[in-house]
């Protein structure tokens, strides 16, 4: 596979909010501004990305050679929590003004499955260091951009009429399922047309 | 320290967030029945079993919220982990149609034990009982999502194949003209979207009081 094809495949086709439902709570539960969006978005980005390479080490270079592949959800789902951890002590100590602002609390990240599905995903991929790097950047910006999509989307929608019920969090999973349908444009077949054959 | 009653199995207004976060990633196994019944009982088995456990140990030495937090970590990923090494053993199948989705019960898990509102440590029966109707109520959520996408989206209802029951249901006059758009990642978001409208507008009237999805924490 092409990097060009790694990027758009990770960023669009198989975008982890949209495609794959990973990681759509903190996105659609965010506090709903655009400094909130950039924030978990970035957030997310990196974290994904770390993770993606750190998953990629883990697998190829301890699980697999010493024959523990059934450890891998354990070791998996211990590393992602670990590097949300780190990169949230981090934010705290560089960008202290930042997270707070993400209204997502430190479980929701920590636990949160998108890290955890792209390490999933890559692994099974079998993709090498430098495409899992990848991988995980273009997934991160996917996820970075589909969050800006969704609160862009919502901040016209507040000062909509809309249904009390549905106000919020509802309204913010029914817009992820619109664009859900939308990003059906981009398939195996936009990637033929982009690329070539 | 309190836990939800084993016999609520209505969602209280604490715990409704909290389902809806560990739903998110669930949805995406919903698109048929029979695999929302797979990853269910799957939550149900490590809920229940890690809340026995937690419990157990809950009289080690030290149990604050860190250590707690670290000991659920390690018992909901060695319990998802053993979950998937009986699932490819036993039913290939259900590992094959789960996938990257069957090493998500360890999250799911830690989200609907852990984070959730009054999971604190309890007796063992207690803790066994409550994480049973913990999982029993994002079962019926799982499931009721499955049910509409599966009906609507393709006409069919699949379950277990069992004598001379073929194991899949078949709707006339839907199966015909089926709206496939509900079985695609979009249609779950909005089911799971419109049913969490429907819980903030029925919950007051059951007497429930209402509380965001946003305000999880």
């Amino acid at each position: 596979m092409s990097w060009m094809a790694i990027i758009l495949t990770f960023a669009l086709v198989d975008n982890v909010i949209l495609s794959r439902l990973l990681g759509v709570y903190p996105a659609a539960a965010s506090a709903g501004t655009m400094k909130a969006a950039a924030g978990i978005g970035g957030f997310m980005a990196v974290l994904m990305a770390g993770s993606a390479v750190a998953g990629w080490a883990l697998d190829s270079l301890v699980l697999v050679p010493l024959g523990f592949t059934l450890l891998r959800t354990p070791v998996f789902v211990f590393m992602v929590v670990g590097l949300s951890a780190a990169l949230r002590a981090l934010c705290a100590l560089f960008f202290p003004s930042l997270l707070p602002a993400t209204g997502v609390s430190i479980p929701e990240i920590g636990v949160n499955t998108a890290g955890l599905g792209l390490v999933l995903i890559i692994t099974r991929g079998e993709y090498s260091a430098l495409e899992s790097l990848v991988a995980g950047f273009a997934a991160g910006a996917g996820y970075f951009m589909v969050t800006a999509m969704m609160t862009a989307i919502r901040e016209r929608l507040d000062v909509e009429p809309v249904p009390g019920a549905l106000k919020g969090f509802p309204l913010q999973l029914i817009t992820a399922g619109l664009m859900a349908y939308a990003f059906m444009a981009f398939d195996r077949a936009f990637l033929v047309r982009i690329l070539g054959g | 320290m309190k836990v939800p009653s084993p016999s609520a199995a209505a969602p209280d207004a604490t715990l409704l967030p909290v389902l809806f976060l560990g739903l998110c990633p669930a949805i995406a196994v919903t698109a048929r029945v029979v695999d929302a019944v797979w990853m269910s009982a799957g939550v149900i088995l490590v809920l229940a079993l890690s809340g026995l456990a937690m419990s157990l140990l809950s009289g080690q030495g030290d149990s604050g919220p860190t250590v707690r937090w670290l000991r659920a970590l390690v018992i909901t990923a060695l319990l998802t982990a053993s979950l998937e090494a009986a699932l490819v053993a036993f039913a290939p199948v259900a590992s094959a149609a789960l996938g990257i989705y069957a090493p998500l019960i360890a999250v799911n898990c830690l989200v609907l034990g852990v984070v959730s509102p009054g999971s604190l440590p309890a007796s063992p029966p207690r803790s066994l009982l409550a994480g049973l109707a913990r999982g029993a109520q994002f079962a019926v959520a799982l499931v009721f999502i499955a049910l509409i996408r599966e009906a609507l989206g393709a006409g069919t209802i699949t379950l277990f194949r069992i004598g001379a029951f073929t194991g899949t249901i078949v709707i006339t006059g839907i199966i015909e003209r089926p709206a496939r758009a509900l079985g695609a990642a979009g249609g779950g978001l909005l089911c799971l979207g419109y049913l969490a409208g429907a819980f903030r507008a029925v919950a007051p009237r059951a007497g429930v009081k209402s509380s965001s999805p946003e305000k999880a924490e």
